[in-house]
């Protein structure tokens, strides 16, 4: 109980530092960026709106900077951001509202994906230490997980877009000739365009697991109890699988909670590469377009959500391995 | 408060880490035990012995000897649009030429100089910062230690690109300068993190209890007796904070938000996504940067995982022998 | 564990197979467009917006014109740019300039419905010019700084009377003005913010439906052109990118475009021998100097630069050589070759010369200094800063080419690539010593530009915004030339004060054209025809200009 409230107690601080750094942030840059923004959209948005947004951003305002804070606090969490400002007059709950899906479709299976295939492959692989596949693996590995996660969509692309011509390169769907909704030409055609991002998500996340999970095996393998297991003569599968793999593959699992900032970094990139239309691709076109209120919801929105990974994972790992609840 | 880690990008940290591992058990010990001078000799021979470390090294020897002497290896001015552009691979133009009509393979040597500065520059502070951070909340614990690991924890579980595209889309996309800054700063947590946990595990030992018995002060402590013992750890971190740095780097310099007047392998890509170089048969535009940046990441990565194997003695290949026949 | 593993890999492998055959049937280019244009009586436009739908269709909001007007809203006559403002009359059927050109009398058009069935009449368009002069915010093109009133005369008569002459205009208020409907109008408490959802025009479409991701528009079947439009269906779909919007031009799914392609010969016209491009030349793209700096305040200084630039090398590499070069007398070629004073232009000669360039840098007592920069017996060194707009990487590519020329005969050039915010903000506000920029002011003469760059009235001093004259040029003379222009009907005047108006651009170069900005057109002939040509330029292509993509939607018809 005691840990759960500590991770409980360290998820509220997190998410404050990032409130409040979101709130910060354009405050301190020199020359307040939020001016020239507003001043570009001083035409197109209504003035109880641009007043709105001032007092979001520090502009103009006559408001002490604690009142600016406390109102922004209050703006988030009434899920209140505000307009966009590429997408004016929608609001910004609405406009990531559509593109949250594609992200958590294309991220959350290739990470999982990615995850069960890495473990798999360095849990065998450290099992048969020695072998083929131990020998090649590693440094395989180790060489893709340096590899920049855009340079290999940008490699998948011209294998199978351009030069082989079997998948497409581009977007989410077909947007001129598909209807979304629940029709089959729709499923098939996500299906489509989702393969070469998510191969590329899965090719760059693969190679950290596999040998992070070999590691952990092979410390594990080292301990008394798998060779009192060995020594018992239990099938060579049966001690692989449920004495070390079970053991070893707990710190691996925050582990995989906390390279979840890495990944959304990566799937950033890879959505920009394939013009995704996902949470990710959004984050970039609203810096590119100035677009403040967008920029700080997306970025909230990231990080409240690897937090939330981060809990439930450290809650996982509580509940299946006791050491955890008591050492720290 | 300490969270149950486990390596994530690299495996260095892997075996000091496991719950209910005993202090300083199976942690990189070898090193620890001799002063440092004999820790330098030592690790020579190790990068010598093991394969890995020596791609890593002479990976990184290449590119270092390009980002120095880059006009010994490529005659042309990089930024210049003097020849005909879209030529293909020629003995003229090694890699041909780019749409702009520059030197590619000019183009991609005088770029490694901007990302090896970026690279160890950037290694260096972050290395520093987490150095003093994490031995800093070893060292002083309690509520020192306490505030230290929560901003370093705080700091590694928020998303570190998306915040590094926010802030350089507020700062307007600048040079390197910006580039340095906003990484140096974003980046350092997770080095501090492991420096802080061997640092934990190095305090009960016997050299060190000795020094205290002896009447040394704290500060004499951490910089004389217990920095130099982490050094392999330090160089691994400075390792993985400066493959961070070219990666990060590259990429924000890929999507615009570099300036894109520099000569550096990211705005390379930058100009080959532009000019839709992919699709128009102008593949080597957008394949050599990317190249040059896993290869450098790999001589990093390399050497991070040698010496991974050189500190726990677990994880070396095993050899196998070949038997004789009787 | 282990089979967890293979598990994955079947679905995986299932999911693979199920995508890939997906894949094959939707990416083939004859496949595909044939697919969309099943009975070819449907078109799909690929032009980047760089943002998704708002589903706004309001003919005066700024960033929503260029969806409905022409579409679905008309204009009293269409007035082509590209054929010296060749006329044809839309909703007006005729109209007459009189009392000196400060009367223009307006016959509207019988039998023209509003596409929900009601008749359209000279009050709708009475009505349409007071609600613009009421909110001012309505007034995109700027009518009622020359009208005084506009009224009506009789059952289908519309009278206009403006303050002084202007004839250029007409252009504006016939050809650019859409005409709306008063019984829905009037009833619209806030006019400036109402988004419009479901505009109700005369034009020859519907907005049905509007997503986010794609607008459909159907054709209007009150349409007072009888038989028109031939295509029933226009598909608009949102592309946030420029890459997608060009590969949905590639693969056939899109006919009509109006982007900028990269290598746009084996990016696009290599896939089929039914693609085309052509890109007319509307506007000049100048490095603007700011005049008020002591340095550029000498015309030698400029003759330097504009000699020293290669506008070839700069169009070629660039702009991938689909932005022809420009001349300096502004005049954009070969859209207005009939207004170029040739003798004039051979007089100065100006063009490619780093020789002459450095001849009139010395004659400026300009000398080379020791790193190459000119530099005067003052000190004072030719080294700039030039803004520019950071985004555009054709302009940064442009830009690097100009340095490199500029840097040849001793004067140092630093790009300073802004955002576009930050650079706008500069450039009104007059803090930048160069600027690199252009003014998309398109119309039936070189007036329209020109005017914009050379009148004082659009000027302001330093520190406050200047509209359109932001390098602060300010002659009476020039100012004069423009109002008698203005006045003019008469073709051989109005020629000859556009030469007195290029003599000024080649002896004082108020700015120094580099490139011809051009309209972004791509075509696909293979079920549709009726495409604007070079040869036969009936409107502008862009599907972004307005009204003319409602000229070219009435044109298409099925092969």
């Amino acid at each position: 109980m005691r840990f759960a409230l500590r991770r409980l107690g360290f998820f509220v601080v997190t998410l404050w530092v990032a409130l409040t750094l979101n709130f910060l942030l354009p405050r301190l840059m020199p020359g307040n960026p939020a001016l020239a923004m507003l001043a570009k959209f001083h035409g197109q948005i209504g003035p109880g709106t641009l007043h709105a947004l001032e007092v979001l951003f520090g502009v103009n305002t006559q408001q002490s900077l604690w009142s600016q804070y406390v109102t922004y606090l209050h703006h988030v969490f009434t899920l209140n951001f505000g307009p966009s400002l590429d997408f004016y007059p929608e609001s910004v709950t609405s406009v990531i509202g559509s593109a949250i899906w594609w992200t958590l479709g294309l991220v959350g299976v290739a990470t999982i994906l990615a995850f069960v295939l890495g473990t798999g492959l360095g849990i065998v692989s450290a099992w048969k230490r020695g072998g083929r596949l131990d020998s090649v693996l590693p440094p395989v590995f180790v060489i893709t997980s340096a590899i920049p996660y855009f340079w290999m969509g940008m490699v998948l692309v011209l294998i199978f877009g351009f030069t082989l011509g079997w998948l497409p390169t581009q977007g989410g769907y077909y947007v001129s000739t598909d209807s979304p909704g629940l029709n089959w030409i729709f499923f098939q055609d996500v299906l489509s365009h989702a393969v070469l991002p998510a191969l590329a998500l899965i090719i760059t996340l693969i190679g950290t697991w596999i040998l992070t999970m070999r590691n952990t095996m092979i410390t594990t393998l080292a301990e008394d109890y798998v060779r009192m297991a060995r020594a018992k003569g239990l099938p060579g599968r049966r001690i692989m699988l449920d004495y070390a793999a079970r053991n070893a593959i707990l710190p691996n699992l925050t582990g995989f909670a906390m390279s979840l900032g890495f990944v959304v970094g990566g799937a950033i990139l890879i959505e920009y590469v394939f013009n995704y239309p996902g949470v990710g691709y959004m984050l970039l076109q609203a810096v590119q377009g100035e677009d403040y209120p967008l920029e700080q919801a997306l970025f909230l929105l990231i990080t409240v959500a690897v937090l939330v990974a981060i809990l439930i994972a450290d809650i996982a790992t509580a509940l299946l391995d006791p050491r955890t609840r008591t050492s720290g | 408060m300490s969270l149950p880690i486990s390596g994530v990008p690299t495996a260095v940290d892997q075996p000091a880490q496991l719950p209910g591992a005993q202090p300083g058990a199976a942690g990189p010990g070898p090193a620890a035990r001799q002063p440092t001078t004999h820790a330098l000799t030592r690790m020579g021979r190790a990068i010598r012995s093991n394969r890995k470390a020596t791609v890593g090294t002479v990976l990184l020897a290449i590119f270092l000897f390009a980002a120095l002497f880059p006009g010994l290896i490529a005659k042309d001015d990089p930024g210049a649009d003097a020849y005909q552009p879209k030529l293909g691979i020629s003995t003229a133009h090694l890699l041909g030429t780019t749409a702009q009509g520059q030197d590619m393979w000019a183009q991609l040597v005088w770029g490694t100089r901007n990302v090896m500065i970026i690279a160890f520059v950037v290694g260096l502070a972050a290395t520093g910062i987490a150095v003093l951070i994490g031995v800093a909340a070893a060292y002083l614990g309690g509520l020192w230690d306490g505030s230290l690991s929560l901003l370093t924890d705080v700091l590694l579980v928020i998303p570190l690109f998306p915040l590094l595209i926010i802030i350089a889309g507020y700062a307007h996309g600048g040079g390197t300068l910006v580039l340095i800054l906003v990484i140096t700063v974003t980046s350092w947590s997770y080095t501090a993190r492991q420096l802080r946990s061997q640092a934990l595990s190095l305090r009960r030992r016997d050299f060190l209890e000795a020094a205290k018995v002896r009447g040394e002060r704290r500060l004499y402590i951490i910089v004389v007796e217990v920095i130099p013992t982490m050094t392999s750890l330090i160089v691994a971190a400075f390792l993985t904070n400066a493959l961070y740095a070219v990666l990060f780097a590259s990429s924000l310099q890929f999507i615009g938000l570099g300036n894109p007047n520099t000569q550096s392998w990211g705005t390379m890509l930058y100009w080959a996504e532009n000019e839709a170089a992919l699709q128009t048969g102008q593949a080597m535009w957008a394949i050599a940067p990317g190249l040059c940046i896993a290869l450098l990441g790999a001589a990093f990565a390399l050497l991070n995982y040698a010496f991974d194997e050189i500190g726990n003695p677990a994880l070396r290949p095993v050899r196998r022998r070949r038997r004789k026949r009787a | 564990m282990r089979r967890l593993t293979a598990i994955g890999a079947v679905v995986a492998a299932c999911l693979l197979a199920a995508s890939c055959s997906a894949g094959k049937g939707g990416s083939g280019s004859n496949n595909s467009s044939s697919n969309n244009a099943k009975t070819a009586s449907s078109v799909t436009i690929s032009n980047e917006n760089g943002a998704l739908w708002t589903c706004g269709f309001s003919p005066f909001n700024g960033s929503d014109t260029l969806l409905s007007v022409g579409f679905v809203y008309e204009t009293l006559v269409y007035q082509n740019a590209l054929q010296s403002g060749h006329t044809t009359p839309m909703l007006a059927s005729s109209w007459k300039w009189g009392n000196g050109n400060k009367t223009l009398t307006f016959t509207i058009r019988n039998g023209v419905k509003f596409n929900n069935g009601s008749p359209m009449s000279a009050k709708d368009v009475v009505y349409t010019f007071n609600l613009i002069k009421k909110f001012p915010a309505l007034d995109l093109t700027g009518d009622w700084a020359v009208l005084s009133s506009v009224t009506q005369s009789g059952s289908n008569q519309v009278v206009m009377t403006f303050k002084h002459p202007a004839v250029p205009a007409f252009y504006y208020i016939a050809g650019q003005t859409p005409i709306v409907p008063q019984a829905i109008w009037s009833k619209i408490s806030n006019p400036v913010s109402f988004s419009d959802p479901n505009p109700v025009g005369t034009g020859p479409y519907k907005v049905n439906p509007c997503t986010k991701q794609n607008i459909t528009y159907t054709a209007n079947p009150n349409y007072w052109q009888p038989g028109l439009p031939n295509i029933k269906k226009v598909q608009y779909p949102a592309f946030t990118s420029n890459n997608t919007a060009n590969d949905q031009l590639a693969n056939g799914q899109a006919q009509w475009g109006s982007q900028y392609i990269p290598s746009i010969k084996s990016f696009y016209t290599a896939k089929s021998p039914n693609f085309h491009y052509w890109f007319p030349p509307t506007v000049n793209v100048s490095v603007v100097p700011n005049l008020t700096n002591p340095l550029l305040k000498n015309v030698k200084v400029r003759q330097a630069i504009s000699y020293a630039i290669d506008r070839e090398k700069v169009s070629s590499i660039g702009e991938s050589g689909y932005e022809p070069p420009a001349n300096q007398s502004g005049i954009v070629t070969p859209t207005f070759s009939s207004w170029q004073d040739h003798s004039l232009a051979s007089k100065y000669n100006y063009g490619y010369n780093p020789t002459k360039a450095k001849q009139l840098l010395a004659s400026a007592g300009f000398h080379p200094g020791s790193d190459g920069i000119m530099v005067n017996s003052k000190g004072q060194k030719l080294s700039f800063n030039c803004i520019n707009i950071g985004d555009y990487s054709d302009w940064v590519a442009s830009m690097q080419v100009v340095a490199q020329n500029l840097k040849a005969v001793g004067i140092q050039v630093t790009p300073d690539n802004l955002t576009n915010t930050d650079f706008t903000a500069a450039l009104y506000a007059g803090k930048f010593q160069l600027a690199y920029y252009d003014q998309q002011t398109f119309g039936p003469s070189p007036y329209y530009e020109l005017r914009n760059w050379l009148d004082s009235s659009g000027t302001a001093p330093i520190g406050k915004t200047a509209a359109t004259n932001y390098e602060r040029y300010i002659n009476p003379a020039v100012d004069k030339l423009f109002t008698q222009f203005a006045s003019s009907t008469s073709d051989s005047q109005q020629h000859s004060i556009m030469n007195q108006i290029q003599g000024v651009m080649l002896s004082q170069l108020p700015i120094i054209p580099v490139v011809q900005a051009v309209d972004w057109y791509q075509w696909d002939d293979s079920n549709l025809s009726g495409w604007p040509t070079p040869n036969n330029p009936y409107a502008q292509p862009a599907a972004y200009a307005y009204p003319d993509q409602g000229q070219v939607l009435l044109h298409l018809r099925a092969k």
